[in-house]
């Protein structure tokens, strides 16, 4: 904690003003810094070559590598500037900047895809589409990756439809069965309904400020606008704050949320949940604190209306959670109740508090979420792959048969309910001293109360799984070694994360403190 | 010899290590754990010697930190440490003398015998004797309080060895209960200890005996005394501490546990009541002496319980049946000389007794499990009889034992015993309270005399009365061996401290008076001396030399009455139970003056009671409570899943509804709309 404290010296906002006016830059040096994201569409095309010489092979085994290596050389890359450390960089005229915080998530997001491309490997097995499949996971990767690198609020909306477009796909990738199919069609319609509610909130932003740029809108309302034009901001505003609820599936943007978590395959929804996710937020990060500087735009405060939806979305993810049947479901719920406590960054951004701290705090609940919600889901997935059913009664004394998933299993809850079996812990607990830190005691009795509540859900599953006895037809066939492998890893991270966090904390601190 | 004391710790890691060996390859081992524990408690009683040797040639404690918990000072340090000194030196020769003893006695008692689950025992030995050793080389209470936990749970695990018997786990929960309720007192006091000096180190500059004097003599101000008057909470402390003590060194009322432990193996038995766990009560008073003596009001506590201890558990030896069971009060009673001695300021008078002790009470309950396994598991004395002829190497050093039990010159007890007495005496001189704990302790050493002789006589004297008396079990090496030697030692133990004859003479052969002149700063004789004389108003009674041997005389009288009644009504061929004379009054003490029922009264009728109030607040407000906010958490969570309708304009409509109220919020109190 003393790290944290320490070490924040806030970047002033004029140097960033002045870099955007330079010329446009092409050097080779430049493209360094969006390695990862050439990396990951040369995997693309690789994909997209191997299908299309081979359109009707089922080589799951070539096209699975393919992903996970493409996404680990750029986590690789990715990892090697987080720790060399990197100057804040804008490219293409201020369109995209690469600073810490786009490596933080680009590192997130590199891990989750390789993890499920690890495990899509025998959960695809041998159906139809599996060029596509890999493509379009590592397509929205792309997606994701652009977006924490967005700088303009146009790179921003192209970016987050080229997330989205993939992921309405890949819900519905399950063709011949029937949720999918559907929560395909639900997450699409209201994708596009957000996505409209989105364009529509930017536009109203140009037309006030002249300006897509998130340095040149902070400029322009620096310096002041008209009064009587507040409100057409305010609207814009908060439209382009529901866009960003809708990837982050906050209350009331999350309607989505549950159906697409169910109905998709369970490495999609992996992928969903924790990636794509935490591509919402941190399109939030920087549309909220570099666009909008809560100190500029008095008469529009943000700050609350993220205080609001923190603590609905996490309130009603837990409660639905506490009462679902299948596991799916609740991890589900869980996620949106995750989503709300992320949230709190956004929300406890008052006077009163140490504004990079808070900052910090999310991105590193989403950093350790990234790891244990993308490996519970996949246990469902490896669940699934065995065929035994998805309520909790299913997974009774599972724990008998499939000791290591199951030991796994209960370290992703546990971290999930704040246990220390890992990251979840520390992470939730420097979200809550944020809270209270930014005086938002509501959020933080709030992030208390739900996380109590949590535990109860998330013990259900290590009670069904440890402590009952198990059906006598339980019987699962072999143990597939992708899945497997991502299970293990994810857990060990999650696991190791918890006294790694004072490694990791000091990249994710400055990437906070870059913003300010 | 600077040398020796890096090699302290294997004293107690080397049965540590055999605890080891025996817990996990016990069973593969020809003697299933035996030798291992043979081999470290021989190794420790060599490096025990040696240690001995190194504090007598340097003169200086040793006092090293080994492990410190939390490395903080403020608001106190926990750590673990040595402390070895002149009374740790001499107390882990007979720890580990004992120890060793015993392993090598369970041979023949346990592997002989062909009992099972024999690994289960050698660990839970060597972790005994691990435990005790290293409670005796603390360095602080807070590392004496562990390893005194240890030693409870270690008798605990051995008493209920037999554990498919009924009586054995019986015995060895209410051994743990019992001590366990005492040492909540201790804990207390351990905690108050570090809350008030910060510090709970024994010895050193800044050990809290050293503070606590100076708080007294006002040099040292800034020590927390919650209000008291310093001497006050002194008080308080050692009497809090004191209660682990009573527990574990069986004084009344906490004593009940003691004769119920007999259901353990006979090697255990000894063990427990020669070397460690009732041992380990009286030696924490000695080891944190420095702090009692600066509160005369807790001295006259420990000496007048002492005292009646020491009378009250003889009398109750006196009728029973089992010989056992007579060893079991006579070490009651015995505990309670010690007790009487250090409260009376007799410091080297208690240290010698428990010396003594340790080595002839090991010697009657090893002759005891000598006897038990001659009569094949039979431990009544009305059906023994005439064993002498039959046993003579363990009549000869029972006899040895006896003769030093009930204080019969020149046997180990007689000099000890008559050290305490005439410590007692002199301080009773000018306090009524002392002289009335004398009076029940010099009463007691008849009824001492007697008990123990009535057992000699009815065991080895007299015709056999059964047939397994007639021809009873012969047994090997490994049992006569640890008798003979401890039947030696109990012979001539007491001779390194022959006051009476010293004063007599006037030559110098007090040698544990000497021993303990030296050593640290403030552990010493001579200091506990001074310390007793300012703030206990000890003051120095030069006793004549008439006096020394008055006493003396006065102690062998007693014990010769009480061996002399014995001998006239049990020393006959067939002797009556000539206890049953006494009627009513044998079954109050057959029945031990109805203690345990009293206490089973308590628990049952009182405590009982209140738990049973505390749980129905627990079920019903506590519980009740939980239950309901769960209750609502569930309806509520039942309620918001409905929200999600499964269809999709539904959920168009909810989500622009909910971004219409967040905009209007948001614009109402932006002033959007004025």
């Amino acid at each position: 904690m003393s790290v944290a404290t320490t070490i924040m010296t806030p970047t002033t906002l004029t140097a960033s003003v002045s870099a955007s006016n330079q010329p446009l830059q092409l050097g080779l040096g430049s493209y360094e810094g969006i390695a990862p994201m050439i990396v990951l569409g040369l995997t693309a095309l690789a994909l997209f070559t191997v299908d299309s010489v081979y359109p009707d092979s089922t080589n799951n085994t070539l096209l699975s590598g393919l992903t996970v290596v493409g996404s680990l050389i750029a986590l690789v890359i990715t990892g090697t500037q987080l720790v060399t450390g990197v100057e804040s960089t804008e490219l293409f005229s201020g369109q995209l900047v690469v600073d810490e915080m786009s490596l933080f998530f680009t590192f997130i997001f590199t891990s989750v895809t390789a993890l499920i491309a690890l495990a899509s490997h025998e959960y695809i097995g041998d159906r139809e589409y599996q060029g596509e499949y890999y493509a379009l996971v590592v397509l929205a990767a792309i997606g994701m990756t652009l977006l924490a690198n967005s700088n303009s609020f146009a790179t921003a909306f192209i970016s987050l439809e080229l997330a989205s477009l993939p992921s309405y796909a890949l819900v519905a990738y399950l063709k011949d069965n029937r949720g999918s199919v559907e929560a395909g069609m639900k997450y699409f319609l209201i994708g596009a309904l957000s996505s409209a509610v989105f364009a529509y909130g930017i536009s109203l932003v140009y037309g006030v400020t002249g300006s897509l740029l998130f340095t040149d809108v902070a400029a322009t309302l620096t310096e002041g606008i008209d009064g009587s034009l507040t409100g057409v901001l305010g609207i814009g505003v908060v439209m382009i704050l529901g866009g960003v609820a809708f990837k982050t599936a906050s209350v009331p943007f999350h309607f989505w949320a549950p159906e697409a978590y169910e109905g998709a395959p369970a490495p999609i929804s992996a992928f969903l949940s924790s990636a794509s996710k935490a591509a919402g937020f941190v399109l939030a990060f920087r549309i909220f604190i570099t666009a909008f500087p809560a100190d500029a735009i008095a008469g529009i405060d943000w700050v609350l209306a993220f205080q609001i939806l923190a603590l609905v979305t996490m309130t009603l993810g837990n409660f639905a959670a506490a009462t679902q049947e299948t596991v799916k479901r609740m991890l589900a719920y869980s996620s949106i109740g995750h989503a709300g406590y992320v949230l709190i960054a956004l929300g406890a951004l008052t006077g009163a508090a140490d504004q990079s701290f808070v900052l910090s705090a999310g991105m590193i609940h989403l950093l350790v979420y990234g790891f244990m919600n993308t490996g519970a889901f996949l246990f469902v997935a490896l669940a699934e792959h065995w065929g035994i059913g998805r309520t909790f009664e299913d997974y009774n004394g599972l724990a008998k048969k499939a000791p290591v998933a199951c030991a796994a299993m209960s370290i992703f809850l546990f971290s999930l309910a704040g246990l220390p079996t890992g990251g979840g812990m520390l992470s939730k607990y420097f979200l809550l001293l944020g809270a209270v830190n930014a005086e938002a005691y509501v959020l933080a009795v709030g992030l208390i109360v739900n996380s109590a509540l949590s535990l109860y859900f998330y013990s259900r599953v290590v009670k069904a799984m440890w402590i009952e006895e198990p059906a006598s037809d339980l019987t699962i066939d072999g143990y597939p070694t992708g899945l497997y492998a991502a299970i293990v890893v994810a857990a060990v991270v999650t696991f190791l994360l918890l006294p790694a966090l004072a490694i990791f904390s000091d990249p994710a601190l400055t990437a906070g403190s870059g913003l300010f | 010899m600077a040398g020796a004391f890096q090699f302290a710790p294997a004293i107690a890691a080397l049965p540590f290590v055999s605890f080891l060996i025996a817990l996990f390859g016990g069973r593969f081992m020809p003697k299933r754990g035996a030798f291992a524990g043979i081999t470290a408690t021989g190794g420790s009683l060599l490096l025990s010697a040696w240690m001995y040797f190194a504090v007598l040639s340097s003169g200086e404690p040793h006092l090293e930190i080994v492990h410190t918990f939390i490395a903080v000072t403020d608001p106190f340090t926990l750590e673990l440490g040595i402390l070895i000194d002149q009374l740790s030196a001499l107390m882990l020769l007979i720890v580990s003398l004992i120890s060793f003893l015993v392993f090598v006695f369970s041979l023949g008692y346990m592997n002989d015998e062909g009992e099972t689950g024999l690994p289960r025992y050698y660990a839970g030995l060597s972790l005994f004797s691990f435990s005790m050793l290293a409670f005796v080389m603390a360095s602080n209470l807070f590392m004496a309080f562990m390893f005194f936990e240890l030693v409870g749970l270690c008798s605990y695990l051995l008493i209920g060895f037999w554990f498919r018997a009924d009586a054995p786990p019986s015995a060895a929960k209410k051994a743990f209960l019992v001590t366990r309720f005492g040492d909540y007192f201790f804990l207390v006091g351990v905690v108050g200890v570090l809350g008030t000096f910060g510090t709970s180190a024994f010895a050193g500059d800044g050990s809290f005996p050293v503070l606590a004097e100076q708080v007294l003599a006002g040099e040292t101000v800034g020590i927390n005394t919650f209000g008291f008057d310093p001497q006050t909470w002194f008080t308080i402390l050692g009497l809090l501490v004191l209660g682990g003590v009573m527990g574990k060194s069986a004084q009344f009322p906490l004593h009940t546990w003691l004769p119920d432990a007999m259901e353990g193996p006979t090697p255990v038995s000894a063990l427990i009541h020669a070397a460690t766990m009732v041992a380990a009560g009286v030696y924490l008073v000695a080891r944190m002496y420095g702090f009692y003596a600066l509160s005369p009001t807790a001295l006259a506590i420990i000496a007048f319980v002492g005292g009646f201890t020491a009378l009250f558990a003889a009398t109750m030896g006196v009728v029973k049946r089992e010989i056992k069971q007579v060893l079991a009060y006579s070490t009651i009673s015995q505990y309670g000389y010690m007790m009487l001695a250090l409260g009376v300021g007799g410091y080297v008078a208690g240290v010698f007794h428990l010396t003594t002790h340790a080595v002839f009470k090991a010697l009657l309950f090893l002759g005891a499990g000598a006897v038990i396994v001659a009569m094949h598991h039979d431990e009544d004395m009305w059906k023994m009889g005439g064993l002498k002829d039959r046993l003579p190497v363990t009549y000869y050093t029972f006899l040895a034992g006896s003769l030093a039990l009930a204080g019969i010159i020149p046997f180990s007890g007689f000099w000890s015993k008559d050290e305490v007495l005439f410590e007692a005496l002199l301080r009773g001189m000018d306090n009524p309270i002392f002289f009335a704990a004398y009076a029940m302790a010099l009463l007691g050493v008849f009824f001492t005399g007697f008990y123990t002789f009535r057992m000699v006589f009815l065991t080895f004297h007299g015709e056999p009365r059964t047939t397994v008396a007639e021809d009873p079990h012969q047994f090997g090496w490994n049992m006569k061996f640890p008798l003979v030697v401890l039947g030696v030692l109990a012979t001539v133990i007491g001779f390194i401290n022959m006051t009476p004859i010293a004063e007599l003479t006037g030559a110098h052969i007090e040698f544990l008076h000497v021993w303990f002149e030296h050593g640290g700063e403030a552990l010493t004789v001579e200091h506990y001396g001074a310390l007793l004389e300012q703030w206990a108003n000890y003051g120095e009674v030069h006793a004549g030399s008439a006096l020394v041997v008055a006493s003396g005389a006065v102690s062998l009288l007693f014990a010769l009455a009480g061996a002399g009644a014995a001998h006239v009504l049990y020393n006959v061929p067939n002797p009556d139970e000539h206890t049953d004379k006494l009627g009513s009054i044998k079954t109050v003490l057959f029945n031990n003056y109805y203690q345990d029922e009293y206490q089973v009264w308590l628990a049952e009728g009182l405590t009982a009671n209140v738990a049973r109030g505390a749980d129905t607040f627990d079920q019903g407000i506590i519980d009740g409570a939980v239950n309901s906010i769960s209750g609502v958490s569930l309806s509520l969570g039942d309620r918001t899943r409905r929200i999600q309708t499964g269809d999709v304009t539904n959920y168009a409509t909810l989500l622009t509804a909910g971004l219409v109220v967040l905009l209007v919020a948001v614009g109402v109190l932006g002033g959007w709309f004025v």
